[in-house]
């Protein structure tokens, strides 16, 4: 049983200390380990983040000091909040009392975290009432109130919208004036800021930030995202499998990691400066596969026998820096720079004066309820023999839309859109047969481009069979050729997509999207729903592949961390229209048009340098 | 939201009048009223004569458009028999059945939601495995077998109720059970897994994390939006409910338009059957249209998608 207790208000003191949780789901004796042993302390008016990939358990570790995990879960351990009631221990119906009045919690998806069919002010209103005790009228004042500490636009129009009527960051701020309601010591926010565009991030990354310098809460800040962590955050801890592997101010960890996971999560980020991300090979173990001895030994590049032999605990570097650790990184190891610079140059490329993709002054219109609506509008874009483009812009950009017009899954309303000098076909054409041989897909979610229920081999084969080309044992043979040539084995053809990893996934889509042999990959966000580390080796195989088979990539993405490292030219996308267009390089270091210096200034980068312990 | 709620008028006014053409033919098609009527050896003349008389030697689309004409001046013919206005027939007929579907219906809400409820948030326990098997059973009988079950038992055996018989708020008991058990039990089922996917919902989690207790939880937040996709049931559910009225009335000699309905078509009294029928199609069609626009009242993302938000 978990023992929730609060801490005397005094300066200094922590707003939330956890000692040694323990979660398990399932059985309470023969239930998987999903937290092992977790310490942790937020001291007020910090920020701690806490960070490591999808699995690592940082979720479960908010949820559980809320008490808010289901009767299928067991937890063990203390966690002791600041507050004024003084109290020891708590049982659920003292937590209920805690939750939004000492500790409150913001999520993801804003909208979704929401009531749906709930005015906004009624949503904030009812919460001020229940937590202040206080009359409607002057709940009402509240709502507004909070509605502007959280710098909301307009606050008033907000009070009578529904959350569908607002856009994603407006609800998250809207979210943010919730968990504001009762006055919290400590805000719990689990990755708020990872669905939201970037300039709207950085918005939403200083508000918390001066909502902590005004009102000395704590708050855990939960994210894969290393930049926001650089951005934000005063401590870090690392989780890894469950447990905490690292942890220290943000300038230890960035600077000077000693965990090799933590690097590895360090080198995995791609950076505005174009360091080419290094991954981590393997993926984060099921809770039930979990190594015995240190979790992270079978992906460690550092692992020694004793490794798995036992858990290492938890050595105290300094006063602020600990780590979990047999053999951690020496001074040389840590400040050994990630690879740098990307060499594109042994790219093929021709010289033919048709250019391989071409839109000229291209629009696209969409019909809705209320008429047309132009997606793309006048866009100019042209592409040679390999050559990579990647197409930035924030949601609604009309990004994707471009991608369609290239693909031939959208016809184009004005203008036109070439490939190789001839118009592209429509899909659903004769012509758009032959021609989806030169361009493929990879698009974002790699499971919703398999059929669940055919292995992935046989979908690999599928484009052969489609085109009639070779026969049976030739088109294994390929498919073989192929899994190889993406990282995988002939083994993992024989599996069905939910067999295999998201990033193995991925690799296989990659691998069916290539057995035509086409000319030009068009990578639809191809990595935004994969973690750090594995988007690292997913970007380093592109790279490998467009040089094995002359290919052309045009790289949709909202991350301009990632296109530096992949592609020569960058196209930036603003509601339908150009903003600007340039060679990577001068695009990076002088960018021309005010929103593309504003998309740059707004996303969260790592330092560059490491230092030495003494340095 | 005006212009939507008036097509959806519109739509149900060509509902109607599809229905009121359809039991026109149809009826004319598979029946003489008169030889209905008669006994076998009439004599053919009078036969003929009576028919000359009531309209029906004339061809069917003269007899269709003197038919549309007489209800647009509200008259609905006349029953064969006695020569009444059929519309005064059906009408004195009304009362009661209003009384046993709007109580029946009643029966569906309040057995139905509160039992959903509570199975889903008892989700996996025996709590749920009974409402869960309660409801396949109540779904499962038909409502005769289950009049005649009732009768059987509590009047016959323990003669707590009377077996037949409206005069009472007692002789409602059985009826009602009888009509509304079937509803009852799907709206359980819809309401349980409505509320299941809604309580994980992200907006749960939230609430939860912002202290609000489980009971405000479920009877303010959960419910209102678990309600939503269950509107459509019910909208199915009137309609159900009016086709069960006809065998919960004949089993329970209850004196309303369903049991009109069965004597009217065996008696072949076109006028009778023809008004049944409409009212019956007019009420699917109110009730399918005020759930239409219950939608739009209870959830806003129906409203403003519609186009001609506030």
């Amino acid at each position: 049983m978990m023992q929730h207790s609060t801490i005397s208000s005094s300066m200094n003191s922590p707003a939330l200390e956890i000692q040694n949780l323990s979660v398990r789901f399932g059985d309470a004796e023969t239930g998987a380990t999903i937290i092992d042993d977790v310490s942790l302390k937020v001291k007020s008016g910090e920020i701690l983040g806490l960070v490591g990939e999808s699995g690592s358990g940082k979720s479960v570790t908010c949820l559980a000091a809320l008490g808010l995990l289901g009767g299928s879960w067991h937890t063990e351990g203390k966690v002791r909040l600041q507050s004024s009631h003084g109290q020891e221990s708590m049982n659920s119906k003292q937590l209920i009392s805690v939750r939004g009045r000492d500790i409150a919690m913001i999520f993801q998806d804003a909208t979704a975290s929401l009531n749906p069919i709930k005015k906004i002010g009624k949503q904030l209103t009812n919460t001020v009432i229940r937590l202040q005790g206080i009359g409607k009228s002057k709940a009402k004042q509240v709502a507004l109130e909070l509605l502007r500490r959280v710098e909301m636009a307009d606050p008033e129009e907000c009070l009578h919208s529904y959350p569908f009527q607002m856009s994603g960051g407006q609800n998250q701020r809207v979210m943010i004036a919730l968990a504001l309601a009762g006055n919290p010591s400590l805000l719990l926010a689990d990755e708020p800021t990872t669905a939201l565009d970037v300039i709207v991030q950085s918005q939403i990354l200083k508000l918390i930030s001066s909502l902590r310098n005004r009102t000395g809460m704590g708050v855990v800040f939960v994210t894969h995202d290393l930049g926001v962590v650089n951005e934000i955050c005063d401590t870090v801890a690392v989780m890894y499998a469950g447990s905490i592997v690292e942890s220290g101010t943000v300038q230890q960890i960035m600077e000077s990691p000693r965990h090799p996971y933590t690097k590895g999560l360090i080198d995995s980020m791609p950076t505005l400066k174009g360091n080419l991300p290094d991954g981590i090979e393997g993926q984060v173990p099921a809770p039930k596969h979990r190594h015995w001895g240190c979790a992270f030994s079978p992906r460690c590049v550092k692992a020694e026998s004793d490794c798995a032999r036992s858990k290492p605990i938890r050595t105290v570097l300094d006063e602020t820096h600990s780590i979990a650790c047999f053999h951690p990184l020496t001074d040389k190891e840590v400040t050994k720079a990630p690879r740098t610079k990307v060499d594109l140059t042994n790219v093929k490329k021709n010289d033919d004066p048709v250019p391989l993709l071409f839109l000229e002054n291209a629009s696209c219109d969409y019909a809705t309820r209320k008429g047309k609506f132009r997606a793309v509008s006048d866009i100019t874009i042209s592409l040679r023999f390999g050559e990579s483009l990647a197409l930035i812009g924030e949601s609604g950009s009309g990004k994707s839309t471009v991608g369609k017009l290239i693909l031939g899954v959208e016809a184009s309303s004005e203008g036109k859109a070439h490939f190789e000098g001839k118009k592209v076909p429509l899909l659903g054409t004769a012509e758009h047969r032959e021609f989806a041989r030169s361009v493929q897909l990879i698009p974002q979610n790699p499971y919703l481009s398999f059929d669940p229920r055919v292995t992935i081999g046989a979908q690999i084969e599928e484009p052969l069979d489609i085109h009639r080309i070779g026969s049976a044992r030739e088109r294994h043979q390929r498919r073989n050729e192929l899994l190889d040539a993406v990282g995988l084995t002939a083994a993992h053809g024989d599996r069905y997509p939910h067999q295999v990893s998201g990033g193995q996934c991925q690799r296989a889509v990659i691998a069916r999207a290539l057995i035509l042999e086409p000319k030009l990959l068009i990578c639809d966000e191809a990595t935004a729903s994969l973690d750090v580390s594995v988007q690292a080796r997913i970007i380093d195989l592109l790279r490998e592949l467009q040089i094995k088979f002359h290919l052309s990539l045009v790289f949709i993405t909202h991350d301009l961390r990632l296109v530096r490292s992949v592609c020569n030219r960058v196209a930036v996308l603003r509601s339908g229209k150009l903003v600007e267009e340039n060679e990577i390089e001068s695009l990076f270091l002088k960018p021309q048009h005010q929103y593309t210096q504003e998309l740059l200034a707004s996303v969260p980068d790592i330092p560059a340098e490491r230092k030495n312990r003494n340095g | 939201m005006g212009k939507m709620i008036l097509i959806k008028i519109l739509r149900a006014m060509t509902t109607l009048f599809l229905v009121v053409t359809f039991v026109f033919f149809v009826l004319r098609i598979t029946g003489d009223p008169v030889s209905a009527m008669m006994p076998d050896d009439t004599d053919p003349a009078i036969m003929d004569e009576l028919r000359k008389q009531w309209g029906l030697d004339r061809p069917l689309g003269i007899q269709y458009i003197e038919y549309w004409r007489n209800l647009a001046q509200g008259d609905f013919g006349i029953t064969y028999r006695d020569g009444r206005p059929a519309l005064d027939t059906v009408l004195e007929r009304i009362p009661a059945t209003l009384k046993l579907s709007v109580s029946s219906f009643l029966f569906v809400l309040i057995a139905g939601f509160p039992l959903g409820v509570l199975a889903a948030i008892n989700r996996g326990s025996s709590i749920d495995r009974l409402v869960m098997a309660l409801s396949v059973t109540g779904f499962s009988l038909p409502n005769f077998f289950l009049g005649i079950l009732l009768i059987l038992i509590l009047s016959v055996q323990f003669r707590l109720l009377p077996a037949f018989g409206s005069g009472h708020w007692y002789n409602l008991i059985m009826p009602v059970i009888t009509l509304g058990t079937a509803g009852a039990a799907v709206i359980a089922k819809f309401v349980r897994s409505s509320m299941l996917e809604v309580l994980n919902a992200p907006y749960i989690r939230a609430a939860r994390a912002r202290g609000a207790t489980e009971k405000s939880i479920i009877w303010t937040i959960a419910l209102p939006n678990a309600a939503i996709p269950v509107i459509t049931v019910i909208g199915f559910m009137v309609g159900t409910l009016i086709g069960g009225s006809i065998v919960t009335e004949t089993v329970f000699a209850w004196p309303g338009i369903g049991r009109l309905l069965i004597d009217a078509v065996t008696s072949r009294e076109l006028s009778v059957v023809q008004t049944v029928v409409m009212m019956i199609a007019a009420s699917m069609v109110i009730a399918n249209l005020t759930v239409d626009i219950l939608y739009l009242v209870i959830d806003p993302r129906q409203r403003f998608a519609s186009g001609s938000g506030e």
